[in-house]
């Protein structure tokens, strides 16, 4: 028999039995949409998750700091200081990480500590901003853009990131504010006024800035720098996160006037605090690792973090996995009874098919295709409703959520066939037994009439 | 063609057995039109059942076109049916999903056979049993007339060596029957295809050449159609 015959007469069937149709794809549609919206939560959730922790931990990137004996000691031997001069951050080490192929950037910084930013108007912030002496050239290649302005290779400037516009207020303001807090910890409403102020961003671009440094001594200011360029606000963070986010950028030259202005304290082994290495994929972090540590310097990066959730995903993913089968399961039922009760319907057809010449083969094909094809039909209806349940849930969320860069759930291409294969094989596997049983039919007694 | 060898078949029913058949022995020769007249109860489904191979002899042997049926697993007897056998049923047994035309295709499409070859040759058919411009209508749409051509086609188109039907005017009113005995009756002569016709009419069974009457599950000669009696005291039909 044809595969053409068998096809047209089995969907002949589907088309024409419409109410077993509807309930056995019904029920392996539930079965398939369950297996696609879990995978796809599963997936989405990951992915969110990881963009969150790159965003928070950038996971494609290897912060790499001198080796841990390399701090200036100069009571040690010729040898000692020989060892600890392999492990110093250099400018020479920092350009053979940068020819690594899989390095997309390097940027050397120095960390000189939080500071608390004012401008020449005495606006200041609630919190303080991080100060660090970098390569300008580096942060366009670390992903930041600007907003305003742009690296400029003259001394006594600075770069904003969008976090350090925000939150600036006059003392009074601070200090009004401050005392309304004094007590009140716990009232939304004081807490909702001073969210709102550390979201109100300040016009720098252009403007003078300084820092203000608190010494054994008293309070230090340093000289007025320029702001040249303000960055724009990453995303994927809440403008919340961005309030206590505040950084400047400084040239490496003006880092090192800043440090010997203020007195910083603090060592410095080598030319930096630390180079940040930024990978051009998340897989080629380990090989990356493997070929900085032959400087003998010291790296850090955060794919165990990675592996860790990886690892709980895959976990969340095979029980998601295993409830879209199990409904399969019971679906599978609802088919074996449905087909059931077909194949007794049409005992008298298949004994005049038999009688016409069909074998058991040919019967068993028949009943089996059906099957399959409840199978595939229930598989694509259960793709439309996973969109439809994706798209009900997203809504969902997005009322629901506060922050506007909550998780959106995708439904990956990757999972379509996995619900349509497991649609398909409940549909077979769901057929066998009632197929077995028209084969099996009597053609005499099926075809007699009393 | 067809030969019935010291057929017997008996019902088992708890402890009881029926006997139906008793020792027929009878030879169809290759485009005969035989009927079989017995009133209900005779055991003439029977016969054809068994000659059919839809069930198994108690006793006996059943030879079509040379081969033992009696011997055949379900399998071989399906593969023998789509080649050998045609079937006209009392209540025509059509499919009702399937077009006319579909419907006389069915036996190829149980052979694997090219659609367009299967085409070709049902709407043949249909011209031969007299309803070419109903190919593309259901059954439900036909008379009862109608849908017995159906079937005659559907019997016809593996080119069978015998074919058996089972009270083929039994649903007719008597034109129709009329009818419907006068295309077999043509197709016979046509194309020489042996018939065995089953049927409790003496009316019917008159328009054949031959006639095997069965009585209590006994074949009884009919002194007027029989040519020959068998040494084993079966009856052997020759062509005239």
């Amino acid at each position: 028999m044809r595969l053409s015959d068998i096809s047209r007469l089995s969907w002949d069937q589907v088309k024409r039995r419409k109410v077993v149709t509807a309930l056995c794809a019904a029920g392996i549609s539930i079965g398939c949409a369950a297996i696609i919206v879990a995978m796809s939560i599963g997936e989405s959730a990951q992915l969110y998750i990881e963009k969150q922790m790159n965003s928070y931990l950038n996971m494609d990137e290897i912060t790499v700091r001198a080796n841990s004996g390399a701090f200036t000691d100069n009571s040690g031997s010729a040898a000692d200081n020989e060892a600890l001069q392999k492990g110093l951050l250099t400018r020479q080490k920092l350009d053979i990480m940068r020819q690594i192929s899989q390095v997309s950037a390097a940027a050397p910084y120095r960390q000189l500590g939080h500071m608390q930013l004012s401008t020449l108007d005495h606006l200041t912030s609630q919190y303080s901003t991080e100060l660090l002496g970098t390569d300008f050239d580096t942060l366009t290649a670390f992903g930041h853009s600007f907003l305003y302005g742009g690296p400029s290779d003259l001394a006594g400037t600075i770069v904003l990131n969008y976090g350090a516009t925000l939150g600036l207020m006059d003392e009074e303001t601070k200090q009004s504010l401050q005392e309304q807090m004094s007590g009140n910890y716990y009232d939304k409403a004081v807490i909702d006024q001073m969210n709102s102020y550390n979201r109100i961003p300040t016009a720098l671009y252009q403007k003078q800035v300084r820092f203000l440094f608190y010494t054994p001594e008293g309070e230090a200011y340093s000289s007025p720098l320029r702001v040249v360029g303000v960055l724009r606000k990453p995303s994927g963070v809440s403008e919340d996160n961005l309030a206590y986010d505040k950084k400047g950028y400084v040239s490496l030259q003006t880092a090192e006037m800043l440090q010997k202005e203020l007195k910083l304290g603090g060592e410095i082994s080598g030319d930096f605090n630390s180079i940040i290495v930024k990978v051009d994929d998340q897989d080629h972090i380990e090989q990356v690792e493997r070929q900085i540590q032959k400087l003998t310097v010291t790296t850090e990066t955060n794919l165990h973090q990675k592996e860790r959730l990886a690892g709980e995903f895959k976990i969340l993913k095979a029980a998601a996995l295993g409830i879209g089968v199990f409904i399969l399961i019971i679906a599978s039922i609802s088919i074996v009874v449905a087909m059931t009760m077909s194949t007794y319907q049409r005992r008298r057809q298949i004994g005049i098919m038999k009688v016409l010449g069909a074998n058991l083969s040919q019967i068993r094909n028949l009943f089996i295709v059906e099957a399959a094809l409840l199978g595939l039909l229930g598989g694509l209806l259960g793709v439309l409703f996973s969109y439809w349940i994706v798209w009900g849930i997203n809504g969902l969320i997005y009322r629901l959520a506060d922050e506007q860069d909550s998780v959106i759930i995708f439904i990956p291409l990757a999972t379509i066939p996995v619900g349509m294969a497991f649609a398909l094989a409940t549909g077979v596997f769901s057929g066998i037994y009632p197929a077995i049983s028209a084969s099996r039919t009597d053609a005499l007694t099926a075809i007699r009439r009393d | 063609m067809l030969q019935v060898e010291e057929l017997s078949h008996s019902f088992k029913n708890g402890n009881e057995i029926t006997a139906v058949l008793h020792d027929i022995s009878f030879r169809v020769h290759k485009g005969q039109m035989v009927a079989l007249l017995g009133s209900s109860g005779s055991g003439k489904s029977t016969l054809l059942n068994l000659m059919a191979g839809l069930m198994k002899p108690t006793e006996g042997n059943i030879f079509i076109a040379g081969h033992s049926i009696s011997a055949m697993n379900e399998n071989k007897l399906a593969e023998f049916r789509r080649k050998h056998i045609g079937f006209i049923f009392q209540a025509y047994e059509l499919l009702a999903n399937l077009t006319v035309r579909e419907n006389i295709e069915l036996p190829l499409v149980f052979q694997s056979v090219q659609p367009s070859v299967r085409r070709k040759k049902a709407l043949e058919l249909l011209e031969k049993v007299g309803i070419p411009d109903k190919a593309d209508l259901f059954p439900s749409q036909l008379s009862g007339g109608q849908q017995q051509r159906v079937s005659i086609a559907r019997s016809l188109i593996t080119e069978p060596s015998v074919i058996f039907a089972d009270e083929p005017t039994g649903n007719l009113d008597t034109r129709t029957e009329e009818e419907i005995l006068a295309i077999l009756k043509t197709l016979n002569q046509t194309l020489h295809t042996t018939f065995i016709i089953v049927t409790h009419e003496r009316e019917v069974a008159a328009q054949t050449e031959h006639i095997l009457t069965l009585r209590d599950g006994s074949l009884v000669t009919d002194r007027q159609k029989v040519a020959e009696v068998l040494p084993s005291g079966g009856i052997a039909i020759e062509t005239k």
